[in-house]
């Protein structure tokens, strides 16, 4: 049975809702197959999939993990459908390219995994170092991934200081004008972000994407 | 020699049976030794390397056979004894005695004068520290507060300072850096002598395992070393229901006590004899709003069983069971609290931690403090259970009494009556008219008024002039080490 266009990628939007991988790997070959153009599969099927289940979730008619699994539904998706792209000689575009950790000697690892996936969900690219990242390492990150954003979690009051430190070092390496930096966890304020140079804070994830967002316009 | 008369017959409740307890007991050693625990710090591996743990250097992981785990049990105390300040009082954590215990480490404060919830400064915790020294059923005062007026650096022991100058009661406390705990013994060295800073501890260290089923560098560094110095710790695993643990509540408590053995094997190795306790600060993940919940009625279940698993290794035991989800002191903030007083005081367990707080263990309110002793005060009481003898039976008095008659005017009743009750400090039980003639108050404006004037009467009793100098000292070198002069007038 051949399904036409609409049913395939209504299909593929509904198991990336349902953050089941295995039917999303199945119907992004399957697109393939058809030759369905891939990249409006990403933005029709996988993209709107999760951009819808991120709104349910605000409006707390989803569950986080079920978030969670759609964006890994979704990553699944992608890169099955990337090759084809390629091949086509288009590119994906991501609304942004993030790159995000936990700052060096605290290991609370939640909220930033959160946010990571909230901005996955809102359809950025992101880059997810973990956590107990070292200074150096966000700054080999921004010349590894060149990022738009770069994104520093903490939960401990002494560890804010690893921030601060990080962005020296950001300054440091002469990469500071190429991303904007922007921080958030429990102990962190707005004016802690000012102070520490940052351009960005957020407190919670919702804002997070908000704020993000609002970075990249004004771009 | 313990200070705790033998209960007649006590309310007790228990969630799980002999059975569960043995397979949960046996799947966490299961899981020990076959999947294993990652622990960051080298020196703790080569340790358990020693003693015959099968290490992998490169992950970082040790799979903790069944022996090692029965030798560290078999190595721990079965109580901790936590002095006041003076080093003659003390309470035991042991059996089935219950303490209540200020919650640590917010980084918010509900200021009672204007309910506005900002940053700390040193002050508020001086405050904190002295209404809980008044407080009669909170026993343990805890560093509340992470003050803002202190560089961030220091800000872990500063706080300790602030609270053994302002409080004579056991402190709950902890360290968010790696030399925190050797500071911290000198500042104890101090006061009691450096010969009783693990001879008579009056701080508990507390020691979060980073689930899933690991070990992070910063809280083994401060485990091994309180060991060393003999001070207690409680390793608190934080199991968040279908975030870092299972969804499922005995998944929860399985890897929770995974996460136990493992830290109590690496102090029992650093240290035979290490006086730790068993404690936890089980969270619900809300999974509809990314929030780590402490006021869900399963938590209660998650701590319960704590306290039965803790009771069956014979180890003390202690829960995060008293703060609320709430964000502001309102009912929710109350019922929260009084199940989990209840439920702490049923299931035994010897720390019910968290008194005062609010927001995911972020903030800190004295009203809360207040009304959470009425709490804890009342659920002592429950536990307490019911005096039976004849005398208590009554049955002579009622015959005396007679058939409608009035107990009002007999010597029993006056004699009985308080003894039988507990009688809260705070809640309301005046006639309507009564209530209203006092100003129609409700609960929140009542604990306030006792805040205040607790803060206006009370005064702790203060450390001998030589000891406040010593620890005075003290605070001051550590500060001056990362090149803090100056620091705020508590
Ligand atoms: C880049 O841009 C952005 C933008 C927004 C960003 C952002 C980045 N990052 C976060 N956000 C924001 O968006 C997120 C989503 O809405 C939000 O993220 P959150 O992380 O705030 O929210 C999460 C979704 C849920 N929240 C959480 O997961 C954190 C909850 C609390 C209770 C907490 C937990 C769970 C844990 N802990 Co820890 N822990 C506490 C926390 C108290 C609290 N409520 O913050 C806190 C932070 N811990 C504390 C402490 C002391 C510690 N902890 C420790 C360990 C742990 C666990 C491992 C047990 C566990 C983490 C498990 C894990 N794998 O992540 C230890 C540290 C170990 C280390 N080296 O880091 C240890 C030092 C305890 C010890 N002595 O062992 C306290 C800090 C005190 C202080 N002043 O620094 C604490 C406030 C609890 C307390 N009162 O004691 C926002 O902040």
């Amino acid at each position: 049975m051949v399904l036409v266009d609409d049913d395939l990628l209504s299909e593929l939007r509904e198991a990336t809702i349902n953050g089941d991988s295995d039917r999303v790997e199945e119907l992004s070959r399957k697109v393939i197959e058809a030759g369905i153009d891939p990249l409006e599969a990403v933005e029709k099927a996988l993209v709107k999939g999760i951009l819808e289940l991120g709104d349910r979730w605000i409006n707390g008619e989803a569950f986080i993990s079920d978030l969670i699994a759609a964006a890994d539904a979704m990553k699944v998706g992608l890169s099955i459908l990337k090759n084809e792209i390629v091949k086509r000689g288009g590119a994906i575009k991501f609304r942004g390219r993030i790159v995000i950790g936990t700052v060096e000697g605290d290991i609370h690892d939640i909220g930033k995994s959160i946010v990571a996936s909230l901005l996955e969900a809102s359809g950025f690219e992101v880059i997810d170092l973990g956590v107990d990242v070292p200074p150096q390492r966000f700054v080999e990150a921004i010349r590894e991934y060149t990022p738009d954003i770069v994104g520093m979690s903490t939960l401990l009051s002494t560890t804010m200081l690893k921030q601060k430190e990080t962005i020296e070092m950001i300054k440091q390496a002469g990469l500071r004008d190429r991303v904007k930096i922007i921080i958030g966890g429990a102990p962190t304020t707005e004016e802690w972000a000012r102070e520490i140079g940052a351009d960005g804070w957020a407190p919670d994830g919702i804002s997070a994407v908000e704020l993000v967002k609002r970075l990249l316009n004004a771009k | 020699m313990l200070n705790e008369v033998a209960p007649l017959a006590r309310p007790r409740i228990e969630v799980l049976d002999r059975d569960e307890i043995q397979e949960i007991h046996e799947s966490s050693l299961n899981i020990l030794s076959r999947v294993g625990v990652k622990v960051d710090h080298e020196e703790a591996l080569k340790l358990l390397n020693s003693i015959g743990v099968d290490v992998d250097f490169n992950k970082r992981v040790a799979r903790i056979p069944e022996h090692v785990v029965r030798e560290a049990l078999s190595r721990t105390p079965n109580f901790v004894r936590l002095y006041h300040r003076d080093g003659k009082q003390y309470i035991d954590l042991h059996e089935w005695n219950t303490y209540f215990v200020v919650g640590s480490a917010a980084y918010y404060y509900m200021d009672f004068r204007t309910n506005e919830v900002r940053r700390p400064v040193s002050r508020d915790l001086a405050e904190v520290a002295k209404v809980t020294d008044y407080l009669p059923n909170t026993h343990m005062v805890s560093t509340a507060l992470v003050p803002a007026d202190v560089p961030e650096i220091i800000a872990d022991r500063w706080r300790m300072y602030v609270v053994i100058k302002n409080c004579s009661k056991p402190i709950d406390t902890g360290a968010f850096t790696l030399e925190g705990v050797p500071d911290a013994a000198k500042l104890m060295a101090a006061v009691v002598g450096e010969e009783n800073v693990g001879r008579k501890p009056f701080m508990i260290f507390a020691a979060c395992s980073s689930p899933p089923l690991k070990w992070s560098a910063l809280t083994l560094q401060n485990l091994m070393d309180c060991a060393r110095y003999g001070i207690p710790v409680h390793i608190i695993p934080m199991p968040q229901t279908g975030g870092t643990a299972p969804a499922t509540i005995a998944g929860a408590i399985t890897q929770a006590n995974a996460e136990f053995l493992a830290g109590l094997v690496i102090a029992q190795f650093t240290r035979p004899g290490a006086p730790i306790v068993y404690s936890g600060s089980p969270t619900v993940f809300d999974q509809r709003f990314a929030t780590s919940c402490t006021g869900y009625i399963e938590v209660g279940l998650i701590s319960a069983a704590t306290s039965q698993l803790a009771k069956f290794y014979r180890i003390p035991s202690g829960c995060y069971t008293m703060v609320s989800d709430s964000k502001t002191v309102d009912a929710q903030s109350s019922l929260e609290t009084a199940f989990g007083a209840l439920i702490s005081v049923l299931a035994g367990i010897n720390m019910a931690i968290g008194s005062g707080m609010l927001l995911e263990e972020n903030c800190i309110s004295l009203i809360k403090l207040a009304i959470d002793d009425d709490a804890a005060g009342s659920a002592l009481r429950f536990a307490r259970g019911i005096h039976v003898d004849a005398e208590t039976i009554a049955e002579k008095v009622m015959e005396e009494v007679g058939p409608g008659g009035l107990f009002l005017k007999h010597k029993h009743t006056r004699s009985w009556w308080r003894r039988e009750h507990f009688i809260p400090k705070l809640l309301d039980k005046r006639t309507t008219d009564m209530w209203k003639r006092g100003g129609s108050k409700d609960l929140n404006t009542v604990a306030r008024e006792y805040v205040e004037k607790i803060l206006r009467e009370h005064s702790p009793e203060p450390l001998p002039p030589d000891v406040e100098k010593i620890l005075n000292e003290s605070m001051q070198m550590i500060a001056r080490k990362y090149g803090v002069e100056k620091l705020p007038e508590v």
